[in-house]
């Protein structure tokens, strides 16, 4: 059975709420200066032109693409399952590599803060955490997944880090600086 | 101080750069550049622009941001980009796979040769054919875009160059893709993510309150995100859906067929006119050397079954012409391509993004029609710095081009192995590099998730056809345009129709209204 809307369609509709959106309660609610403002006596442009210009870009595009569809590619569902399990497994690394250097040094005296620039606290995280976004991906793309993909992402996550951290002293490594 | 002056200093701040092991370090990048662009180009999965993306951090890392840093850094860079567009055409010739996506036409010839045995000689004819086409349209740059900007200086004032940015960026988003609708979309998506947190309030504006925005978008994070991690999401998809076909295997005894030999002079005429086709579609902002490879391709094939022998193979069969008609088709957009980037500051490609993101991260070098004024605003004793950089990056470009035609080839053939990577191991360690590096650019876990959602972002863009270039160019566009946009409304003494009160604006205004219509006339493919 042919689909009522086309997957341009949808986008149309989508781009055009987004612009409705921006124009009538975005910008109004998060702007401070209104189109035209009068500064010193003098008009100039205001912060919420711009973005309203843009807005009405994306309006009339998504009214394009709703006039003139193109035989073209669509968002599925399987898509979607992919874009849900990327996300999953970088939420993973992104916290191991957050936290674990924090939780390896707990039990040390003054916790991770003064130890985030030495070696090897300064590299837990990373190594951690870059180690399973490698072996991962590479899994998830593969479909299955294996041990020596990890060893492979562990290699290269530690060459990175030295790459970063041997030649440049003013460097950090996620997550050293946000903790 | 006069043009040759500023010629000479620049061509001096490159050979007299600060050596290092005896050799000018400005040199030295260039040559850094071009092996690692050859390899990468080499490498299917991997582009000249991913490289570049990669690299632009680390470079800010060693260089730092003071002016000296500017040569070479975009030293390495122009040296990937011509790189990459040699490397290119290493797969296509030898597993029918194309490194580069403008590289798929050299498949049609290249791997058919190297079926028969002819491996070396398509290489050849690529790399002969690439550095050709390179190097003419570098020449074209050198002459054009000087007397471009300078015309651009002398003619249009404020309306007229906020009017010629709305052209550049509606002629974009109309040429880009399949669809006029999509492409303005995407520009539309670019020029507002580039309102976000900017404003000449002191109110962040459409930041929704929350701090981590308060700055703005970082520009790495939105365009490596868009570009290199939307690509790979898709890429690592494609590997997953069993998308990639088989990796076909070239036959290389040589011995069991027949060896034609290689005639390069019978090849100028296919060189020379791809090179101009090239040329004149790098020039265009958006336009890419896809296109070009495709009308260099097809003007060859027209013209070669005009003056073919009987015992000449087709096209498509294995026709030296094919591989270089395509390969001095897609090189010569490279040069072209920066026409636009030095004469009018506008990116038409993303290699020409990821060159503009070094200057603007580095500064010093604000690319636009100012570059080529002689004085430099100041007096005419003045040297411009700006232009001694510009003469800088020519003389760069040329000894790339230099390596291109000495050390190019024989680089190119070892390369070959470099087809055999696997995606998907590779793919996920480019992810890695490019996360880190916006990590050390930006020293905090949110540009990561920023970078992370405009990647989920350009991953949309690409399942649903629509380009993510207009994207990009619109949000490093965006600003510019906003503030060229207010200070002509403030110098017209706040006339609300300042594009449509000159008659170049006025034009420029209605050639972008025409190229929309133009584009939504023809069919959608």
């Amino acid at each position: 059975m042919k689909p009522r809307y086309s997957a341009d369609t949808w986008l149309a509709l989508v781009g055009l709420g987004f612009a409705l959106l921006v124009i009538f309660v975005w910008v109004p609610l998060d702007t401070g200066t209104g189109f035209v403002e009068k500064v010193r006596r003098r008009y100039t442009i205001g912060d919420a032109l711009g973005p309203t210009v843009a807005a009405i870009v994306i309006a009339v595009g998504a009214v394009l693409a709703w006039l003139r569809p193109a035989q073209s590619g669509t968002l599925t569902r399987k898509n979607l399952v992919w874009m849900a399990r990327l996300l999953a497994l970088f939420a993973l690394c992104l916290l191991i590599m957050r936290y674990a250097g924090p939780l390896a040094a707990m039990g040390m005296e003054g916790g991770y803060r003064p130890l985030r620039s030495t070696a090897p606290w300064n590299y837990i995280g990373y190594l951690l955490g870059g180690t399973i976004m490698v072996g991962g991906l590479t899994g998830l793309a593969a479909g299955r997944f294996s041990s020596r993909d990890f060893v492979i992402g562990f290699a290269c996550a530690l060459v990175i880090a030295l790459l970063y951290d041997l030649p440049f002293d003013g460097l950090v490594l996620p997550p050293n600086g946000d903790v | 101080m006069g043009l040759w002056d500023h010629v000479i200093a620049g061509m001096l701040a490159v050979f007299q750069s600060d050596p290092v092991l005896g050799v000018p370090i400005t040199l030295l990048m260039v040559l850094g550049g071009f092996l690692l662009g050859i390899a990468v180009g080499a490498t299917p999965g991997l582009a000249g622009p991913m490289a570049m993306a990669i690299s632009l951090p680390i470079l800010i890392s060693i260089f730092g941001y003071s002016s000296d840093a500017l040569l070479p850094v975009l030293g390495f860079l122009i040296g990937i980009m011509k790189g990459a567009t040699v490397g290119g055409a290493v797969p296509a010739i030898l597993f029918n796979t194309p490194g580069t996506p403008d590289a798929f036409m050299t498949t049609l010839d290249g791997y058919p040769m190297a079926q028969r045995g002819e491996a070396r000689q398509a290489l050849r004819v690529a790399h002969f054919s690439s550095a050709a086409g390179d190097t003419f349209s570098d020449v074209v740059l050198i002459l054009c875009a000087p007397f471009l900007a300078i015309m651009v200086e002398s003619y249009l004032d404020l309306p007229e160059k906020a009017a010629l940015l709305i052209l550049s960026l509606a002629f974009i988003a109309t040429v880009i893709g399949k669809s006029v609708g999509k492409g303005i979309i995407s520009m539309g998506l670019g020029l507002f993510a580039a309102m976000i947190a900017t404003g000449e309030d002191f109110y962040p504006r459409l930041t929704l309150d929350q701090p981590a925005l308060a700055e703005g978008i970082p520009v790495a994070a939105a365009i490596l995100g868009v570009l290199i991690l939307g690509e790979v999401f898709k890429a690592l998809e494609d590997i997953h859906r069993g998308a990639q076909g088989p990796r076909a295997v070239p036959r290389s005894d040589e011995t069991h067929h027949e060896k034609r030999r290689l005639g390069l002079r019978r090849l100028l005429p296919y060189i020379g006119r791809s090179a101009v086709i090239g040329t004149c579609i790098g020039a265009l902002p958006g336009v890419g050397s896809t296109l070009a490879a495709t009308l260099g391709y097809t003007s060859a094939k027209r013209h070669y079954d005009r003056k073919k022998a009987s015992g000449d193979r087709e096209f498509g069969e294995g026709a030296p012409e094919g591989v270089a008609a395509t390969e001095a088709a897609n090189s010569s957009v490279s040069g072209a391509n920066l026409i636009p980037v030095l004469s009018l500051g506008i990116p038409g490609n993303a290699a020409a993004v990821f060159l503009i993101l070094a200057m603007d991260s580095i500064g010093g070098f604000n690319p636009g029609p100012s570059v080529f004024q002689l004085g430099g605003g100041i007096g005419d004793d003045a040297m411009n710095p700006e232009m001694v950089l510009a003469f800088g990056l020519f003389t760069t470009m040329f000894v790339a081009n230099a390596l291109n035609w000495t050390i190019g080839g024989v680089f190119m053939r070892w390369v070959g192995v470099m087809a055999r990577v696997p995606k998907a191991r590779l793919l996920p360690i480019v992810l890695l590099l490019t996360l880190t590096a916006i990590y050390v650019q930006e020293t905090s876990m949110i540009a990561v998730w920023i970078t992370l959602f405009f990647g989920f972002l350009g991953y949309i863009m690409r399942r649903i056809d629509m380009s993510p270039l207009p994207f990009v160019i619109a949000f490093i566009l965006g600003g510019n345009l906003e503030a060229t946009a207010r200070r002509a409304f403030a110098a017209t003494g706040a006339d609300p129709f300042f594009l449509f009160n000159s008659p170049i604006a006025l034009t420029f205004i209605v050639m972008a209204v025409g190229v929309v219509a133009w584009g939504i006339r023809k069919p959608a493919s």
